[in-house]
C-alpha cells in the first residue's frame, strides 16, 4: 500500500541549504525547523540551555534576576552600557520586554535593538529606540507595526550600519525617504515591503555605504533599481522573488562590479536580464531559479571567473549552448535540478573538478552520462532524484569517497546498483525511495555505519531486512514506510537512539507494541505512525518523549480527545498533532 | 629525586603551588576577606592579577584592594566563588541567591571582576 503515498519533496531549494548539504529534506522535518522561534515555549527554550556542566556567571545570574524582578526597575541609564545591553538582550531573549520595561531602557547608549518577530512593537517603542542616539549601531523591527512615523523618529541615529525592517507592511514609499539620512547604514533589509517602489527606491542612491541588501519580495520593485546604480560597494544583493523584475531592471546592475553575490530567483528575466551581469567579475554566487532564462544566457555567465555557486533549477535549459559551463572550474555548487538537460550535457561537466554540490533533479539523464560524474572526487552531494539513472550508471559513482549525501528516489537503481555504493563510507544521508529496493539492497549497505538519515519510504523492506538497521547507530533519520513492517521489525529500531524522526507510517500491521517498542527514543522530535493500527490504548507510552514536537496518527485507532490528554499531561514540546 | 621530573610532571606541579594558599580581598571600607586562591581564580580579573609573572603587586603581596565595592558586595562574591567551584564539580545544585535590592550593584562588581 506504500507505493500510494510516494511524494515529493519540497519545490524550491534554497542555494544556501544545497551549499551546506542539509540533510533534514523530508518537508515535514523542515517545517518543524522553523518553528524553533520565539513563539516556542519556555520549557523548550530552558531545555537549550547549557546543561548542569556551564556554571552561570555571576553576571549571567544577575542578569536573570532583574529579568525576573523586572518591574522594579525603571531606569538603567546608570549602568555601563554592556550591562544595560545584556540585560536588554536577556528581555528579548525571554519575551519579557513591553512597553512599559522598555521605558527603563531610555538614554541607555544601547547599540543593538534586535526586536525581530517580537509582539507588540509599534511606533510608541521608537522613541525609545530612537534615545539610544549616536550610540545606536543596529536595529531589527521586522514584522513590527512600526509606521512611517515610527520609522521617522530614526532620523538623527545616523551612526546606525544595520536596519532591518522586514515584513513591515505599515510602512509607505513615503516613510522611506528617512532612510536616505541614514548614510552609514552597510547592511538594509526590507523584506515584502510594497514601499519599495520606483518612487520609494529613491532613498537608497544616498545610502552609498551600502554593502549588504534584502529587497526579497518586493512586490512593487520594478522601475525602482535605477537608485541602486551608484551603490558601488553592494557585495550581496538579494531580490528573490521579487516577480515583477524584468530585463529592463537588470541593467542598472551592471556597473555594481563588487557585487558577490545575487539572488533573482523567480524574477521575471529572459537570458537578455543575464546578459547585463557579464562584467561582474567578483560574483561568487549567482541564484536564477525559476527564471525563463535558456542555456544561451550561459555565454555570459561562462565569463564569470569568480562563480562558485550557480542556481539553474527550474529554468528552461536544454542541452545546447551547455558547453558554456565547461570553464567555471571555480564552481562547487551547481543547480540544474528540473532543467531538460540529457547526458549531452553532463560531458560538459568532467573538468569541473571542484564541484561538491550538484543537483540533477528530474533531468533526462541516464547510466551514460554518470561516466562524466567519474572524476568530481570532491563531490559531497549528489541529487538524482527523478531520473532515469539505473544501477549500470551508479558503478561510475563508486570512487567518489567524499560523497555525503545521495538522494536515488524515483531512479530505476534495484538491489543490485546499490552493491556498487556500498562502499562509500563518507555517505550520511541517503535517500533511497523507490519500490525496487528490497531487503537485499539495504543489507548490501550495512557497511555504511556513518548514515544519520536513511529515506526508504517507499522501498519494500520487510522485517528481516530491518537487521541491518542495527548497524546504523547514527541515524537521525528514518522512513521506511512501505508497507511490510511489522511490530517484529521494530525490534531493530528501538535501540537507534539517535532518532529525532521517524516515519513508520503506511505499515498496516503496526500496533500498540510498536509503541512500547520505541517509547525509550527519547531524541524524538518527530513521530509518524499513520496508518497503522496503533489505538488510545498504547498511547501512554508515548509520555517519555519529552522532545516530541510533532505526532502524526491519521487513521489510526485514535481519537484526537485522548491524544490532547496526553499531550497536555505529559508531552509539553508537542505543537503538530494528527488527527485534531 | 634522582632523576629531573619530565616537563609536563613540573608544569602540573607548578600550577599547584600556583592555586595554593589564599588570598586577601579588602572591600571599601577596609573590611578583608581572606579566601582560597583557588576560589579567587574564579574571577578572571583576579586571575590575571594573581598568574601574571611579576606584572602585579598583587601577585607578591597575596592581597587585592577594591576601593569601589562595598564590604556587603564583597561578601556576596566572595560566596559566589565558591558557589562556583562546587557547582561546577557538580556538589551544588541549589541557585545561587540574589537579593534584589542588591542586584544592580552585584551586578557591576561581577562585571569588572569578569566573573
Amino acid at each position: 500500500m506504500g507505493s500510494a503515498c510516494s511524494r515529493k519533496r519540497g519545490q524550491l531549494v534554497h542555494e544556501d541549504e544545497l551549499y551546506s548539504v542539509r540533510f533534514s529534506k523530508s518537508g515535514s522535518f523542515k517545517w518543524l525547523l522553523h518553528t524553533l522561534s520565539r513563539s516556542s515555549s519556555d520549557v523548550l527554550r530552558k531545555a537549550q540551555r547549557p546543561g548542569p556542566g556551564h556554571c552561570p556567571s555571576l553576571v549571567e545570574l544577575c542578569v536573570a534576576r532583574v529579568r525576573e524582578d523586572i518591574s522594579r526597575y525603571s531606569d538603567f541609564s546608570m549602568l555601563p552600557r554592556d550591562l544595560s545591553q545584556q540585560i536588554f538582550n536577556e528581555l528579548v531573549e525571554w519575551s519579557y520586554l513591553t512597553e512599559e520595561s522598555l521605558e527603563a531602557f531610555r538614554d541607555c547608549a544601547l547599540q543593538d535593538i534586535c526586536l525581530e518577530e517580537y509582539p507588540g512593537v509599534k511606533d510608541a517603542w521608537m522613541e525609545v529606540v530612537a534615545s539610544q542616539g549616536q550610540s545606536l549601531l543596529s536595529v531589527d523591527i521586522s514584522c513590527s507595526d512600526v509606521t512611517d512615523s515610527g520609522l521617522d523618529v530614526l532620523k538623527d541615529c545616523s551612526n546606525m550600519q544595520s536596519l532591518a525592517c522586514n515584513y513591515c507592511d505599515q510602512i509607505s514609499e513615503h516613510g522611506l525617504k528617512t532612510l536616505s539620512g541614514l548614510s552609514n547604514l552597510t547592511s538594509l533589509s526590507l523584506k515584502k515591503c510594497a514601499a519599495v517602489t520606483a518612487e520609494g527606491a529613491k532613498a537608497f542612491a544616498d545610502l552609498v555605504n551600502l554593502v549588504n541588501l534584502d529587497l526579497e519580495r518586493c512586490p512593487k520593485i520594478h522601475g525602482g533599481l535605477v537608485h541602486l546604480k551608484g551603490l558601488r560597494k553592494l557585495e550581496t544583493l538579494n531580490m528573490r522573488y521579487c516577480n515583477c523584475i524584468t530585463d529592463s531592471d537588470m541593467k542598472y546592475l551592471s556597473d555594481l562590479t563588487n557585487l558577490r553575490e545575487l539572488q533573482l530567483s523567480c524574477c521575471k528575466i529572459s537570458d537578455i536580464g543575464v546578459s547585463y551581469l557579464k562584467g561582474l567579475s567578483k560574483l561568487a554566487h549567482l541564484n536564477l531559479e525559476g527564471c525563463a532564462v535558456t542555456a544561451a544566457c550561459l555565454e555570459a555567465i561562462s565569463g564569470l571567473a569568480s562563480l562558485i555557486l550557480l542556481n539553474l533549477n527550474r529554468c528552461g535549459i536544454y542541452d545546447e549552448g551547455c558547453e558554456n559551463l565547461e570553464g567555471l572550474v571555480k564552481l562547487k555548487v551547481l543547480n540544474l535540478g528540473f532543467n531538460h538537460i540529457t547526458d549531452a550535457c553532463l560531458v560538459h561537466l568532467k573538468e569541473l573538478v571542484s564541484l561538491e554540490c550538484l543537483n540533477l533533479d528530474s533531468c533526462k539523464i541516464g547510466d551514460e552520462g554518470l561516466l562524466h560524474l567519474k572524476g568530481l572526487l570532491q563531490l559531497r552531494s549528489l541529487e538524482l532524484s527523478d531520473t532515469e539513472v539505473g544501477s549500470n550508471g551508479l558503478r561510475h559513482l563508486s570512487g567518489l569517497r567524499n560523497l555525503q549525501s545521495m538522494n536515488l528516489s524515483f531512479t530505476l537503481v534495484t538491489d543490485i546498483g546499490l552493491k556498487k555504493v556500498a562502499g562509500l563510507n563518507s555517505l550520511k544521508s541517503l535517500n533511497l525511495d523507490n519500490r525496487q529496493i528490497t531487503d537485499n539492497g539495504l543489507a548490501a549497505l550495512a557497511g555504511l555505519t556513518g548514515l544519520t538519515h536513511l529515506d526508504l519510504f517507499g522501498a519494500r523492506i520487510t522485517d528481516s531486512g530491518t537487521n541491518c538497521l542495527r548497524y546504523f547507530k547514527e541515524l537521525q533519520s528514518l522512513e521506511l514506510c512501505g508497507g511490510l513492517i511489522t511490530d517484529a521489525g521494530v525490534k531493530n529500531i528501538k535501540d537507534l537512539k539517535a532518532l529525532t524522526l521517524l516515519n513508520l507510517s503506511q505499515n498496516g500491521n503496526l500496533t500498540d507494541r510498536t509503541l512500547e517498542l520505541i517509547s525509550g527514543l527519547t531524541a524524538l522530535v518527530s513521530l509518524n505512525l499513520s496508518n497503522t493500527r496503533v489505538s488510545n490504548a498504547g498511547l501512554h507510552h508515548l509520555k517519555l518523549l519529552q522532545n516530541l514536537r510533532s505526532l502524526s496518527l491519521d487513521s489510526c485507532k485514535v481519537t484526537a480527545s485522548e491524544i490532547k490528554k496526553i499531550q497536555l499531561a505529559s508531552l509539553p514540546n508537542l505543537i503538530s498533532v494528527r488527527p485534531e | 629525586m634522582a632523576a629531573p621530573a619530565p616537563a609536563q610532571h613540573r608544569e602540573a606541579e607548578e600550577e599547584a603551588e600556583e592555586m595554593a594558599g589564599v588570598v586577601k580581598l579588602i572591600s571599601a571600607e577596609g573590611f578583608e576577606f581572606f579566601v582560597d586562591k583557588k576560589a579567587a581564580m574564579v574571577s578572571n580579573t583576579l586571575r590575571n592579577m594573581l598568574t601574571s609573572p611579576g606584572g602585579f603587586a598583587e601577585t607578591r603581596e597575596g592581597e587585592v584592594r577594591f576601593p569601589e565595592i562595598s564590604t556587603a558586595i564583597l561578601e556576596k562574591i566572595c560566596q559566589y566563588f565558591y558557589w562556583s567551584l562546587h557547582y561546577s564539580s557538580g556538589k551544588e545544585t541549589a541557585e545561587f541567591p540574589i537579593e534584589p535590592e542588591i542586584t544592580l550593584e552585584l551586578m557591576m562588581a561581577a562585571n569588572y571582576l569578569d566573573t
